[in-house]
């Protein structure tokens, strides 16, 4: 829209005479997005929201195609050593960072070694705790070495917060600065932001690959869902997500699966201390009911830790839906309708669609079978205290976010008991699982995470329920890439 | 020099109330069944990490000496590092506090607006026929929270006709940063009227919003009072003097009866200052309301507590003009005093 229009129109609607908005013109676009970015240091916080926006800002070493296959980006070539102890990397020699300066190995070392060292306070610390050293060998080649196998460091190397930050940049301004005016390499430019607001990007003219098609994106955080759908349907945004499904259906949106799994967390005592009890609660959910009720039948029941589509997914692994058979395994257990064991089920309410209302649906389904579960709400926050204390109930409703859908970060972080998500206490899986991590060879490692997922499905150690969804509403004419994971980027857009 | 001399006086009241709500607050944060260190930590961090963060950040310490260590800090001006954001939380919520006194104030405008004009509306209109039609429309009024006026005027004016925009404070073609944080006072001041009436624009509905919904109360009371003074002793006299009705009511009645309308105003400021949170939310206006909302959710205590005290500060800072204003208007309660 051109200034005097716009200027125009806001005088107008200062008066109350005339609309004040209206459709952007083709060389912009503006999305309404959930939440802001924590920090403008990449690196600084992992929050999964904020990877689409940074991903026009910065650069990862590795990218992910819209079906997540690992595909080059500043790291050209790389190849994992057999022992997985060791990989070495080739980066593009045409990458500069939007000041000018050259993008090498040098920066490469600064973002995945000095800044990941124990004293650091910046998540990617954690990511790359196995980091042991990165050996420059010129300013596009460099060797990583790992204190232990770390066979899926290419993933890492495309997953949260590992951008590519310019260490000449931030030597010379400081931590503090960076996180104000950032500079990266990516394919557009940060040109104005206020916190909880806005984010203002300009296309990098001299980016080292595809050009974006949109020379300017605004991005106003819109965080009430309900304000999403009326600015999309007023044209104040052109693109938005995370609306409600019924809104996206109503407003011809999409509905896409990706790759987020809506699960119950169970424990492996109490109420569920019987394998019986646990395979029962799994076989009297009915998820396709679940699916159809409250995401108009686009998320995909799940009988495994993985999403269609990804490295650890099998085809063959399925739970059926079977009343009955829930009915003998509790009647074996010493259970039934009339003498229904009693079990706590956690909630919360609002922390993803439909949350509270799948929760009293799988509540009903259990009653059914013998199964009488005592609901209550639970804010997210509070969900990691309870485990901590080992006070979770039985069982608790949980999204679990995975962008790069390999079996590790799903099967392996969902029940790793050293890790602060899983309530199973399990000590054979959390063994099982320590030694898999460390499994070089990608078929091995698969095949290992795969039979793993099997073994916690035949224990009832987890339920998984639905692969869940994301909304997307657009303005008719503007184009954007699906990714599996969920990824909206700006430079994937396009006017038709 | 009266009136400052009693200001003076609840100011040495005030000092001791923030301690006493920065100590509950504090309290109050601490017992929420929340994990601030989980949430401090990245997801892949383990029990151990998350165990040696909670160290860190001293939540194994007992209770009092958190608490010391708090105010030692905020004494100093150190309210603490958010643990969302790791930016200092005092500067986080000095950012996001003028859009909220900007709406806050803009609000009130509107509120004293429909308010007053309402309330001798009301008055004009007792024992007419028309008086229980206005009775009924204010009790509707009032019925309705500001958040549900928030989602009616966003739908009717945002969506349907379309004529107001409702995102963020201004539109897309102007920039948000300012000299004071005030965009009306900034694009006022960068001589930009097309960016002022873009902000004013984008203020319209929020205020409005959070207006209507505390306008009925002011125009009850305004009403209540007016009906009050209208038949004292001086009044009748000033009526026999042969003072027009309008001239009676403008000024003789609404003197004595704006007293009482003003102390609510002020009570009214407070909580409309605290109503914020949702329709900040809803209209993604960039003020400590919106701030706090995120705060609750990632269990981010030093914001919230930052925020609360902020909260705290100016109903006390209202609370003192509109005592400053009633002692000025009134000089009664200065020999009472």
């Amino acid at each position: 829209m051109a200034p005097s229009r716009r200027s125009f129109l806001a005088l107008s609607a200062a008066t109350l005479a005339a609309p004040a908005v209206a459709g952007a013109a083709k060389d912009a676009a503006t999305i309404g997005w959930p939440s802001d970015v924590p920090s403008w240091d990449p690196n600084q916080r992992f929050v999964p929201d904020a990877q689409s926006i940074f991903k026009a800002v910065f650069d990862q070493p590795l990218d992910q195609s819209p079906a997540l296959q690992l595909v080059p980006s500043v790291i050209k070539s790389w190849s994992m050593a057999p022992d997985a102890l060791s990989m070495r990397v080739e980066l593009r020699d045409d990458v500069s960072f939007h000041d000018g300066s050259k993008l090498t190995t040098a920066d490469f070392h600064y973002t995945f070694f000095d800044r990941t060292r124990p004293t650091s306070t910046l998540d990617i610390k954690n990511s790359w705790r196995k980091a042991a050293d990165i050996e420059v060998l010129s300013p596009t080649r460099a060797v990583m070495h790992f204190s232990s196998p770390a066979p899926t460091a290419p993933e890492w190397l495309a997953f949260l917060g590992s951008f590519i930050v310019p260490k000449a940049y931030i030597e010379r301004v400081g931590e503090k600065e960076f996180a104000q005016k950032p500079v990266g390499s990516g394919p557009y430019r940060l040109v104005e932001y206020e916190t909880n607001a806005r984010i203002v990007l300009e296309r990098n003219e001299k980016y080292w690959g595809p050009k974006p098609a949109i020379p300017r994106v605004t991005i106003e955080i819109i965080k009430d869902p309900s304000a999403r759908v009326a600015a999309v349907q007023s044209g104040q945004v052109d693109l938005t997500i995370a609306v409600p499904v019924r809104e996206a259906v109503r407003l011809h949106g999409q509905i896409d699966p990706i790759t987020r799994i809506i699960l119950l967390q169970v424990r492996d005592d109490l109420g569920f201390a019987d394998e019986r009890v646990r395979l029962a609660a799994h076989h009297a959910i009915d998820k396709a009911a679940l699916s159809r009720a409250f995401y108009n039948g686009r998320a995909v029941p799940l009988s495994q830790l993985a999403t269609p589509g990804t490295s650890g997914y099998m085809p063959d692994l399925t739970v059926s839906y079977d009343p009955k058979l829930a009915m003998q395994l509790l009647a074996a257990a010493g259970y039934g309708p009339k003498k229904p064991v009693k079990i706590g089920f956690a909630s919360t309410n609002g922390q993803f669609p439909s949350d509270y209302d799948i929760a009293r649906a799988i509540g009903q389904m259990w009653g059914r079978v013998g199964i009488q579960a005592d609901i209550q709400v639970i804010e997210y926050g509070k969900y990691f205290l309870l485990n901590r204390g080992h006070k979770l109930p039985e069982a608790t409703l949980y999204t679990f976010d995975n962008a790069t859908g390999d079996p590790e970060i799903f099967v392996g972080y969902m029940l790793d008991p050293k890790l602060p998500f899983s309530p199973w206490q399990g000590k054979t899986i959390g063994r099982e699982i320590t030694a898999a991590f460390d499994i070089p060879g990608e078929a091995a490692r698969i095949a290992r995470w795969k039979q793993i997922d099997r073994q916690a499905m035949a224990t009832g150690a987890k339920i998984p329920l639905l692969q869940s969804v994301q909304t997307m509403v657009r303005a008719k004419g503007l184009g954007v890439t699906g990714y599996g994971n969920g990824w909206v980027l700006p430079q994937t857009m396009r006017w038709s | 020099m009266r009136v400052a001399l009693l200001l003076g006086r609840r100011l040495g009241t005030a000092l001791p109330i923030l301690l006493v709500v920065s100590a509950l607050l504090f309290a109050a944060l601490r017992a929420l069944p929340v994990d601030p260190a989980a949430m401090s930590m990245p997801p892949n961090a383990t029990l151990v990490e998350i165990d040696a963060q909670r160290r860190a950040m001293g939540l194994d310490r007992p209770l009092p000496v958190q608490y010391a260590i708090w105010l030692r800090g905020a004494l100093r001006g150190n309210f603490g590092q958010s643990i969302q954001l790791r930016r200092s939380a005092a500067a986080l919520a000095t950012q996001a506090l003028p859009a909220t006194v900007e709406l806050a104030v803009a609000a009130m405008l509107i509120a004293s607006g429909l308010g007053l004009g309402g309330g001798f509306v009301l008055f004009a209109l007792r024992g007419t026929p028309a008086e229980p039609v206005a009775d009924l429309g204010t009790t509707l009024l009032l019925s309705l929270p500001d958040f549900l006026w928030a989602l009616l005027l966003l739908v009717v004016f945002g969506v349907l006709l379309p004529v107001l925009p409702f995102v963020g404070r201004i539109g897309p073609d102007f920039a948000l940063h300012g000299a004071t944080g005030f965009l009306l006072l900034d694009t006022l001041l960068a001589g930009s009227p097309a960016a002022f009436a873009s902000a004013l624009a984008d203020l319209a509905l929020p205020a409005a919003a959070l207006g209507i919904a505390f306008a009925p109360a002011i125009m009850r009371v305004l009403r209540s009072s007016l009906a009050q003074v209208w038949h004292q002793d001086y009044i009748v006299q000033a009526r026999l003097r042969g003072i027009g009705e309008r001239r009676l009511l403008l000024v003789h009645a609404a003197r004595n009866a704006i007293l009482p309308t003003l102390a609510l105003m002020g009570v009214q400021f407070g909580f409309l200052f605290g109503g914020t949170l949702l329709v900040e939310v809803i209209y993604s206006f960039p003020g400590i309301g919106n701030l706090m909302v995120d705060a609750v959710h990632n269990a981010d205590l030093p914001v919230i507590q930052v925020v609360g005290i902020a909260y705290c500060v100016v109903v006390l800072a209202i609370s003192m003009a509109v005592d400053a204003l009633v002692l000025t208007l009134d000089p009664r309660l200065r020999r009472l005093r």
